[in-house]
């Protein structure tokens, strides 16, 4: 049974998500039990394969028992076993929080967003676990594909947004596979660990080299990379709640995710850094990612278009902690990944309360919501905290890692941009807390409590949608206080030695 | 069973226990009674607990407590030495009194959201608590953050446009600051690989490989950090942190938030940077010029104030500038009267902004030029108004003649005259700003119009205290009384500095810095 545990949980949400499309409208309502089932499935053996992994080292599991190189392989390593945990838990948050908004937001089409969430998981740890780069293009075609009908099963301008996800999604998607093709040209294998070892005498080839190239342009795509962006602000601001709780903490991550491995494990290290110097480039566009993400998220007067701004700065600062490729940096952003993903979890979980009470994600919706819905108030102000880098919250911690790193690499540039995010972010989010804790008392003993009544929008948001809140906000504490345990106990195995 | 309540863990404790008071006032929040004797029995716990420790430092050196580890080589760690008890007792002990005055200001003006104040104030204290007992500079940024955060809705309580951006203003300079001082904390560990003070300074071990330039960049940066200092040019938020209610800017903007800047800024020079090596950097000069014009600068302003709060602000800025030359000499007895000037500023300051606030609260009076004659109406508020002013100045008996005593001092064993010629006239110049506004509330003749008070009791029962207003309602005691007792204490100071023993703990401190006076 242990053996297996590689291949259920990417077949377990496979499964349930097909059955899940077969359900009859009128028993709808069961596809949300599926779609929890098969996401603590996923989380059990999650945690079960990082203990595996821990104890017995790397999890090589043959699928249907072909040896490597011609069979698929999958591959767990520390790092593989960290962004599955990742993901399921994140999924099985956001599935928990989702029943209660996907009921008012998607109305009819209860079953077929059940059905698309667990393809997107299956699909998100499909990429985390592979160990074939080809496999890994299914995947993703498979994540994306989800993801462009998750977003455009929203409204009108949803559909919009969700259309131009797609097209440029595709040209990334081609782009890798292109890449993907020229390493198959010239290596004969798609196997990660066979490529990493048939690439080095090959290192001098122009193909290698163009390959890498398109690769690495395809998953900048993906990752939403200034200035590869465009399609992200769009797409989750007019993606239903439910939905971009859930793409906007894993999709990019796990794109970073991929790129790590194409850098660190595909390719050699020293050959990334020195010779291929595609470090240096990446410093650079995270660099400017950074900056930009941040200018761009002060005008906002959605919250969600906001977060979806602050996603491009900081996927900036993962791109950038790579491209310092020193250790500590290195460090930092892989410790990012983590604490982004809860972050905006956090935050997206808190658009979508507000969203369900007061029908609205504009800033100005947050007005009084320390007084209305005092739990979410408290939940949004840990995530908000965690984006500033506030220390206890772990936000804090990878940004040292990042800062650390910098220094030590002397690029000032990037650390400048970091500090300058992270001033711009105080403001962008006391801007909110001056909503939500002053406009609302102040105004509370003439006129502004009737009005608040007719929104309807009055009240803490329901327990379903709290309780998942509230635990991704301890989480994003413990994270904070207990981070040298989670370096050295798992991420300091994922470093390049 | 009891090893939680030992010695060792007595520091946790005096971080805890605000936290859960915190936690309490948000619970109690619908009853006003309980939720102030919330407050009220928790400052009187913490300052039991702050005070139980000074003998065993005294006797026994510091305290050392080591919780989780942050990073490689910091962990998240107290260690209470006699320079963190001082800044610890003084802002437990004031605590105390500015909560009972909060009950008797914030009823008397029948503010809104006390929960949401009380709850700051108590987050507040978490900050100013683990401020004086952080081990290791990522400790210290870590309160040092909360004591920002936690302020600003406090700041900004009245929620006017004017409080807003006040408060806005008050997080430009202090988190815009944070994020140099962070950069400072990553520049030392970098070049150090620790963050932990120690008595001679971390940085003279790396000094020769190291450009003196860099060191004396980082300083810089950390001086930035420490905007609450409200050194000139970054004071001014602090006049603008002005609109916040009276018990805010007395605990607050003249205890434990800038208390926290100065106190953060005698922590780097003498225990990361260390006394030699800013001798040798020049950064104790550079430093000590930096105090001696905004002290005479903020006097100049302070002169030119006709809000009583606002004077009062920069008179504190004025004073924090003592401190800070105090530590600049980089000697023993000028080190002695900065650390010495932390507890009976406080002191004296408190007393002056409490009376700022009663004057407020029950006269409605806060302009200083509408406060002639008041001092016959409400003499108490007067009177203790008269002796922390004296203070400020520096004149015996008050506390604060032993702290400008030892400066001066230092800077005549600096051999610096100017400087002593800086300390004597900054400490004139106070009495050109204060003297006018007792002149005129004790001695000028009253306006013809009559000082407005909602309720007029109908029967005077008290002849001989016809004039006085201070005693019209009961619940104006929680305002005169605990000002009475600052006042008192900033005389006590003087007689017997070593209440609470402070002068013995500075003493200590300083030959903890120096190796021996």
């Amino acid at each position: 049974m242990n053996q297996q545990l590689p291949v259920i949980i990417v077949i377990v949400p496979l499964i349930l998500s097909i059955v899940n499309s077969f359900t009859r409208r009128r028993n709808e309502n069961v596809t949300f039990y599926y779609a929890l089932a098969a996401m603590s499935v996923c989380l059990v053996c999650s945690i079960i394969i990082l203990n595996t992994v821990n104890s017995q080292g790397t999890i090589q599991y043959h699928l249907g028992g072909w040896p490597p190189p011609i069979g698929i392989e999958y591959r767990v390593d520390h790092l593989n076993a960290f962004m599955l945990i990742l993901i399921s838990f994140i999924g099985f948050i956001t599935a928990i929080h989702a029943k209660k908004s996907v009921e008012k937001e998607l109305p009819g089409k209860i079953a077929l967003f059940w059905c698309l969430f667990l393809l997107l998981i299956t699909g998100l740890l499909g990429i985390a676990i592979t160990g074939d780069l080809f496999n890994l293009f299914v995947f993703l075609e498979v994540t994306s594909l989800t993801g462009y009908a998750l977003v455009a099963v929203g409204n009108k301008k949803a559909t919009v947004a969700g259309f131009r996800y797609l097209i440029l999604g595709s040209i990334g998607a081609c782009f890798y596979l292109l890449g993907v093709g020229y390493l198959y040209i010239a290596t004969g294998t798609l196997n990660i660990a066979d490529l990493a070892q048939l690439l080095p005498r090959l290192y001098e080839s122009k193909t290698i080299l163009m390959g890498v190239a398109f690769i690495l342009i395809g998953l900048s795509m993906k990752t939403a990379l200034f200035p590869m962006h465009i399609w992200l602000p769009d797409a989750y601001t007019y993606a239903p709640s439910a939905v971009s709780a859930v793409v906007a903490p894993l999709m990019t991550k796990v794109m970073a995710y991929v790129m790590i491995r194409i850098i660190f494990t595909v390719l050699q290290p020293a050959f990334s850094i020195t010779v291929l110097r595609v470090t240096d480039i990446m410093v650079w566009m995270g660099t400017f990612a950074v900056l930009f993400g941040a200018v761009m998220a002060l005008p906002q007067k959605d919250f969600k278009r906001m977060l979806s701004y602050i996603i491009v700065a900081e996927i900036g600062y993962i791109i950038g902690g790579i491209g310092v490729a020193n250790t500590i940096a290195l460090k930092g952003a892989i410790f990012h990944i983590l604490n982004d993903a809860m972050m905006m979890s956090c935050l997206f979980l808190t658009a979508g309360q507000v969203m369900y009470r007061k029908g609205g994600q504009s800033i100005d919706d947050f007005k009084g919501i320390f007084k209305t819905m005092p739990v979410t108030a408290a939940v949004f102000t840990v995530g908000a905290l965690a984006v500033i880098g506030v220390p206890p919250t772990c936000g804090f911690f990878s940004k040292w890692y990042l800062l650390l790193g910098g220094i030590q690499a002397n690029q000032w540039g990037f650390v400048a941009a970091l500090l300058i995010c992270t001033l711009i972010n105080i403001a962008l989010f006391f801007r909110i807390f001056d909503k939500g804790i002053f406009i609302h008392t102040h105004g509370s003993h003439e006129h502004t409590i009737p009005s608040c009544n007719s929104n309807a929008g009055h009240g803490e948001a329901p327990l379903i949608m709290l309780v998942p809140a509230i635990l991704v906000a301890f989480v994003i504490i413990l994270i904070g206080v207990f981070n040298q345990f989670i370096i050295n106990e798992v991420l300091c195995f994922t470093f390049f030695p | 069973m009891f090893y939680v309540f030992s010695m060792s863990y007595r520091p946790v404790w005096a971080i805890i226990l605000p936290l859960l008071v915190a936690l309490f006032i948000l619970f109690a929040g619908k009853k006003p009674n309980l939720r102030e004797s919330g407050t009220l029995s928790g400052s009187l716990a913490l300052c039991f607990i702050v005070l139980s420790m000074t003998p065993f430092v005294l006797k026994n050196g510091p305290i050392l407590f080591s919780g989780f580890t942050l990073f490689p080589g910091i962990d998240f760690a107290f260690k209470v030495d006699a320079l963190g008890l001082v800044f610890a007792t003084t802002s437990s002990c004031l605590w105390i009194l500015v909560s009972i005055y909060s009950i008797g200001y914030m009823r008397t003006l029948k503010e809104h959201a006390q929960t949401r104040f009380y709850f700051s104030f108590a987050l507040a204290l978490v900050g100013a608590i683990g401020v004086a007992f952080a081990a290791n500079l990522v400790t210290l940024f870590i309160f040092y953050e909360i004591l920002t955060i936690s302020t600003y809705p406090l700041v900004a309580h009245e929620e006017s446009p004017e409080a807003i951006s006040a408060g806005h203003k008050y997080l430009a300079y202090l988190l815009g600051g944070g994020v140099f001082f962070l950069m400072a904390i990553l520049a030392t560990y970098n070049l150090t690989g620790t963050t932990q003070f120690s008595y001679q300074g971390i940085f003279s071990a790396i000094l020769d490989n190291t450009s003196k330039v860099y060191l004396q960049v980082i300083f810089f940066f950390f001086l930035i950090g420490f905007a609450k200092a409200a050194w000139m040019p970054l004071h001014s938020w602090l006049p603008s942190a002005m609109v916040a209610p009276t018990p805010v800017s007395a605990l607050l903007h003249a205890v434990a938030v800038v208390k926290a800047g100065v106190f953060c800024i005698i922590r780097i020079v003498t225990h990361i940077y260390g006394i030699e090596l800013m001798q040798i950097l020049g950064l104790g000069i550079a430093l000590a010029t930096i105090a001696a014009v905004t002290i005479i600068v903020a006097n100049f302003y302070a002169i030119g104030q006709k809000n009583m709060k606002k004077m009062l602000a920069y008179s504190t800025i004025n004073q924090l500038s003592f401190i800070i030359l105090g530590v600049a000499l980089l000697t023993p007895m000028s080190v002695t009267g900065a650390i010495l000037h932390i507890p009976f500023h406080g002191f004296m300051k408190i007393t002056l902004f409490l009376c700022a606030g009663a004057i407020a609260a029950i006269a409605g009076i806060k302009e200083i030029s509408d406060m002639a004659g008041l001092g016959r109406k409400m003499p108490i508020t007067f009177t203790a108004f008269t002796i922390g002013a004296f203070g400020m100045c520096g004149a015996p008996p008050l506390a604060g003649f032993i702290s400008k005593w030892h400066i001066a001092l230092g800077a005549i064993e600096a051999g610096q005259l100017i400087f002593l010629m800086i300390i004597c006239m900054g400490s004139l110049l106070d009495v050109i700003y204060f003297f006018p506004v007792i002149r005129d509330a004790f001695f000028a003749k009253i306006p013809a119009y009559e000082v407005l008070n909602d309720e007029e009791p109908k029967v005077e029962l008290y002849i001989e205290k016809k004039n006085s207003i201070e005693h019209r309602k009961s619940l104006y005691f929680f305002m005169v009384a605990p000002l009475a007792i600052t006042a008192i204490f900033s005389i006590l100071f003087c007689l017997f500095p070593n209440i609470f023993g402070i002068y013995e703990l500075a003493t200590t401190a300083v030959k903890n810095i120096f190796g021996g006076l």
